[in-house]
């Protein structure tokens, strides 16, 4: 769905990509990641093909976002961060002028629905300016999704809302993506918020890709200590146990492990001598793995 | 060129401006003060005073008989009292400016605030990022501030027509409004003048940061129109329909210049990167 090979730009002598090449596949979920300033906006639009690349080439849908933007922008929807809304008009003249902009068939009804499924019926008539930034975000999502497209993207989706809102948004999301097979690509540099949605990561710093792959793929390449709390009343002396670094947190131990295979071996050990209650590995979060990749490629 | 969405850009424009008091009540007060008040008031004080015995009226009736052998000299000769010329004056010839005032406050006001405005509220971005030309966002910025500029001046002409008539049709027993200068400058002048407005501002607007800048520059059109004003008060420029249509003429020629300079700014990329951010 999406291609782009060597994108570089730069703007008022400003690099912002230098070299930038990864893919996103029809149907997937990927979020691209990167903190502040990394070109995830510049890529997006790119992308959509309101700022052209210095170099390199991309395609989207097998299109040239440069030479066939409209296209592009017609099967592509698109949240920015600032959403992007008329505030001096309704929830609904702002649907229905994007709407009409986008060449919405039966919009009224796509309206209707879109207003319902984000829970803004109440608000319809109500300007724009007196929302709160999660209905603004709402309604913004709501106009990405107005022609149904094939393609959406989003920038920082999740900034302003509450976590209940966060969790709507984001149940949404997978539920367009399983029921209609859209591809969507997220921005966000709030990472735990989109670990539950994304199929993949492309991480992105300094105008680079620097990894790129699902959860399971960068945790593997990235996860050289396994950091396992145990609840436990297992008694801990010396900082060690069965030879593995062992600190008392509280209620927990947390043992430092050269990979996984040894847990079950070491968990058998503990349950010996005293109780297990839970167990879990608390360092491969997507969080963890993001301050990972970013320190091994600095 | 998608109708539907020239239309839908344009339409959306007109209706802002009207939830705007900045750009709506200066809109409406000028051509209510110059084209209804102000004539109204005047026309009442020249029919009720006898302006034979008022000083300095000799001066203006030297100017009157130094005009050249025309229409207006043969028009004037027929008028029996210097209230009948003065009106005739005041009414076909020294107030017409103002219809050229209106279209110019008009459209500079809202194409000034058209694009500039959509960069302030950060939509801009939503309009470039839409399956939308730019060639098509530039027409209906166009159109958002021509039609209504043609709408309120046509308004006022119409009005003031209906009160400079009603008010002197007892004394010279007859209409007196319109001339052909009036057809020329409504249907071939205002149009000149408001797409000039227009495309200039829309040049400004397209370099400018904001809102209150872009009326600023906005407001070097105005300035010759004021010029024309006094000048046609002094009487030193009596317009006639062909140096109305000379006049219209300039203006397009002027539009025609000014346009292949906002086709260069035809450009997605440039107009992203200079606006949106």
């Amino acid at each position: 769905m999406i291609v782009a090979e060597g994108v570089q730009k730069s703007f008022q002598g400003r690099t912002i990509l230098s070299d930038m090449s990864f893919g996103v596949k029809e149907g997937e979920i990927v979020g691209l990641l990167g903190p502040n300033g990394a070109g995830k906006t510049t890529t997006v639009r790119l992308l959509n093909g309101v700022i052209r690349p210095d170099a390199g080439t991309i395609r989207v849908g097998g299109l040239d976002p440069v030479t066939e933007g409209d296209p592009v922008r017609a099967m592509s929807g698109i949240l920015t961060e600032g959403a992007g809304l008329y505030h001096e008009m309704s929830a609904v003249e702002n649907l229905r002028f994007f709407a009409k902009l986008y060449g919405v068939k039966r919009a009224d009804s796509r309206i209707h629905d879109l207003l319902r499924q984000f829970d803004l019926q109440a608000h319809r008539d109500k300007a724009v300016g007196q929302f709160s930034t999660g209905m603004k975000k709402r309604l913004g999502l709501a106009k990405a999704l107005l022609h149904e497209p094939k393609l959406l993207f989003l920038d920082e989706p999740t900034n302003g809302l509450d976590p209940d809102g966060i969790r709507e948004v984001m149940g949404y999301l997978k539920e367009l993506n399983r029921e209609f097979g859209t591809t969507i690509l997220l921005c966000s540099h709030v990472l735990h918020q989109i670990e539950e949605v994304c199929t993949r990561y492309v991480f992105l710093d300094g105008g680079r890709v620097i990894e790129d792959g699902t959860l399971a793929e960068i945790e593997a390449k990235y996860l050289r200590t396994v950091t396992l709390r145990v609840e436990t009343d297992l008694i801990v002396a010396g900082g060690q146990y069965a030879g593995y670094e062992a600190v008392r947190q509280e209620q927990a131990v947390e043992f430092a492990l050269p990979s996984k295979d040894v847990i079950p071996g070491l968990l058998r050990q503990i349950l010996q001598e005293a109780s297990v209650y839970t167990a879990e590995i608390v360092n491969r979060d997507l969080e963890t793995l993001y301050f990972q990749v970013r320190r091994e490629h600095q | 060129m998608k109708r539907s969405v020239i239309w839908a850009i344009a339409q959306k424009d007109m209706k802002m401006i009207t939830s705007n008091l900045q750009i709506w009540l200066p809109m409406i007060i000028l051509p209510l003060m110059l084209g209804v008040v102000l004539p109204t008031a005047l026309l009442i004080a020249l029919k009720s005073s006898d302006l034979s015995s008022v000083k300095g009226i000799e001066t203006f009736l030297n100017v009157v008989n130094q005009l050249p052998s025309g229409a207006l000299q043969d028009k004037f000769d027929t008028l029996p009292t210097t209230n009948h010329k003065l009106i005739y004056l005041l009414t076909n010839y020294t107030l017409a400016p103002i219809f050229l005032l209106i279209p110019v406050m008009v459209c500079s006001l809202v194409a000034a605030n058209s694009f500039v405005g959509e960069k302030e509220r950060r939509t801009l971005e939503s309009l470039l990022f839409a399956p939308v030309t730019v060639k098509e966002l530039f027409v209906a910025k166009v159109l958002a501030a021509l039609l209504p500029a043609l709408a309120l001046t046509l308004a006022t002409f119409l009005i003031y027509g209906v009160i400079v008539d009603a008010l002197t049709y007892s004394l010279f027993g007859g209409l007196i409004f319109p001339n052909w200068n009036w057809v020329v400058l409504i249907l071939w002048v205002v149009p000149a003048i408001s797409l000039c407005t227009i495309l200039i501002s829309v040049l400004i607007s397209a370099r400018v940061k904001g809102f209150q800048e872009a009326q600023q520059l906005a407001g070097v059109i105005v300035l010759p129109v004021v010029a024309l004003v006094v000048g046609q008060g002094t009487g030193l420029l009596f317009l006639t329909p062909l140096l109305m249509g000379v006049i219209g003429a300039v203006l397009y020629a002027v539009c025609a210049v000014v346009l292949p300079r906002i086709a260069k700014l035809n450009d997605r990329e440039l107009l992203f990167e200079r606006q949106v951010h």
